[in-house]
């Protein structure tokens, strides 16, 4: 594919102007819930000393977690070989500095002091999974623009920064997903298996960001786009879910054989967060996908692929919610086989429900992840014109 | 290149006179080496649950004058360096005990090993400390620490005529949590909470250095059956239990 193919979108219509205009307000609505957080303190949010990160984390984590999933369709074409998917490589490279970049501001700005941000460049510690995120987010971001660049300017470059970048999302997901694992003293999510499922759910849902920003942006556009891209796309999706589940399986089976975890387990399936899991985790993100995707009617049309892909996003989201929230919510064993209670409210679920500065702030990283998509298509040649499958190339349908 | 005598001269005045001007400014800097805690003393505190009653909140109280420590109203964001614990069994058998938790000053602290800027840290003397001025705010150590012994600081508190000046002023958006009363103990005092069980005629609380053999903490260690807080984390916790 020729550099000529790739062109920015004109973004002169009134549909582009409405969506920036409503994406900007939501970035407000975030700059005006940071200040009100940053004068007032946190008391104004409905974080507590249980439940210390809030909706602010689980908006930040989630697009940090699908930032890194989304750099896979480059990765696709670049690593594994799938030159059909190289004329999306510009366009996945993007959307993960975007989504970052997004992620990364709530991140900083839900600190109880973020105007001593510059103090983790100063005094490192670098036992603790927070430092090593700060080089693996920042890498990350580094390795995707010397890839753009790359793609753009310098094609003999591609493999060796593609493959970093690869390497650097699975590196930057295993560190997300390890700030949870390797906590010890929440059994919710304290295991080994935590930082791989963290992977095989940004998988899905980066996937799922792409399909869903790539069709819409083809229909808004008026661009053409290769069904068979689509249906190969799909196919992935399957394949990440299908990730998610077995991740999911092995770890409650391990759990199953292990008495110390039947408490926590039964709370997680039958206590106050065990519709998140059933109906966010469970039947959202995995199951209902892809009931949709292994239907033959279903899985063919484009309504069906993007009410999977709508799952998917959703599912990771309520992933990332129920680890944090309900691992923070399921109190912590002092005396383990004793009942305990205190004016600190030990021994006792948590409850915790947003605030509406939390949404604001969320919501403001996801504009914020937007805007800078919708400008990266404006001014960047990221996407081309007519996305073309090979000729002798049948994805497989489920 | 080559220099005449007044530019030597000149270059070397200029070195002296920085010397002189530096020379206070890195005594300052050097200054707090003089007076860090010793490895020679590991500070830990037994606590004799036979002697704690549910109705006693003299350690709570005393902690809350001395280290001004606010209650908001709100149990849900309320600060709490020390709070009495009730513990039932489960069955119901055994009468339910009352006792004291705190931070457990731990060898292998975890909100320590988590910190990204180090503002949690571990003195020689094995008080961990949070370094007000350093904390982000990013609550991992909260995350982290299994006795749940931290609290975030969620509303702005002024200091008042009633406020103990020996302590530093409440930050708010910063993690803090018990510190053994380090101000007192620097001084050769007790930690308020031990002082004021003992005043109260309880004597549950005992506060010393485990590496005096002679202490009667250490002794008691040494001798008597006391236990750790989830001793199973392997976090080496110094706030022992007898009787629990």
């Amino acid at each position: 594919m020729q550099l000529s193919d790739f062109t920015t979108i004109e973004g002169r219509s009134f549909g582009y102007w409405a969506l920036m205009g409503v994406l900007g307000l939501f970035v407000l609505l975030g700059a005006g819930a940071f200040l009100y957080v940053e004068i007032m303190g946190h008391g104004v949010t409905n974080m507590n000393n249980q439940v210390v990160w809030g909706a602010p984390h689980v908006f930040a984590i989630a697009l940090l977690v699908m930032a890194s999933g989304a750099l896979n369709l480059a990765s696709m074409a670049t690593v594994f070989g799938a030159s059909h998917y190289k004329q999306f490589r510009r366009f996945s490279a993007f959307l993960a500095i975007a989504l970052l970049a997004g992620g990364l501001i709530v991140l900083l700005l839900d600190l109880g002091r973020p105007e001593r941000l510059l103090l983790t460049m100063i005094h490192m510690n670098f036992g603790s999974m927070f430092t090593w995120n700060v080089f693996l987010y920042s890498g990350f971001m580094v390795l995707c623009f010397l890839y753009l660049w790359a793609m753009m300017e310098h094609e003999k470059w591609v493999k060796v920064a593609g493959s970093s970048a690869f390497a650097g999302r699975l590196i930057l997901t295993t560190g997300t997903g390890s700030i949870f694992g390797v906590i010890q003293a929440r059994e919710v999510f304290h295991s080994a298996i935590t930082a791989p499922t963290f992977i095989a759910v940004s998988l899905s849902s980066g996937t799922a960001i792409c399909l869903l920003l790539l069709m819409a942006t083809y229909r808004q556009t008026g661009r053409e786009m290769d069904e068979k891209l689509v249906h190969g796309m799909r196919n992935m999706m399957v394949f990440f879910l299908l990730a998610v589940a077995y991740l999911m399986v092995v770890e409650k089976f391990t759990k199953s054989y292990s008495p110390a975890f039947y408490e926590v387990e039964a709370w997680i399936m039958t206590g106050p967060y065990a519709l998140l899991y059933w109906g966010g985790v469970v039947t959202l993100g995995i199951l209902l996908p892809l009931v949709i995707l292994f239907n033959p009617g279903w899985s063919n049309t484009r309504g069906g692929i993007t009410t999977a892909a709508l799952c998917a996003v959703l599912g990771e989201v309520a992933f990332v919610a129920h680890v944090l929230i309900a691992g923070q919510s399921y109190p912590l064993d002092l005396f383990p086989g004793y009942n305990i209670s205190s004016p600190f409210l030990d021994g006792q679920s948590a409850s915790y429900s947003p605030a509406a500065v939390e949404y604001m702030l969320g919501f403001g990283g996801v504009a914020l992840a937007g805007i800078l998509y919708l400008l990266g298509i404006r001014f960047f040649r990221l996407l081309p014109d007519k996305a073309v499958a090979p000729e002798g190339w049948h994805p497989w349908s489920p | 290149m080559t220099m005449d005598r007044r530019t030597v001269l000149g270059l070397g005045g200029a070195v002296a006179a920085g010397a002189i001007l530096l020379a206070p400014g890195v005594r300052l800097i050097a200054a707090p080496n003089k007076t860090e805690a010793s490895g020679a003393q590991r500070w830990a505190m037994l606590i004799d649950v036979n002697h704690c009653t549910a109705a006693c909140t003299a350690c709570t109280d005393a902690c809350r004058t001395e280290n001004n420590v606010p209650l908001f109203g709100d149990p849900k964001r309320d600060i709490h360096w020390i709070r009495k614990v009730e513990v039932q069994d489960e069955e119901g058998r055994r009468p339910p005990l009352s006792l004291p938790v705190l931070c457990n000053h731990c060898e292998h602290p975890p909100c320590v090993h988590v910190c990204p800027t180090e503002a949690s840290f571990i003195r020689k003397d094995g008080i961990v400390l949070v370094d007000k001025h350093r904390c982000i705010g990013c609550r991992y150590c909260m995350i982290a620490c299994p006795y749940k012994a931290r609290s975030l600081v969620y509303f702005q508190v002024d200091v008042d005529k009633a406020s103990n000046p020996r302590v530093p002023v409440r930050g708010k958006g910063v993690v803090e949590k018990c510190t053994f009363c380090v101000h007192r103990v620097d001084d050769g005092q007790q930690p308020a909470c031990v002082e004021a069980c003992q005043a109260a005629g309880e004597g549950a609380m005992l506060f010393g250095d485990l590496n005096d053999p002679q202490s009667e903490i250490a002794q008691r260690v040494r001798t008597l059956k006391t236990e750790t807080i989830r001793a199973d984390l392997g976090l080496k916790p110094h706030v022992h239990y007898q009787g629990l």
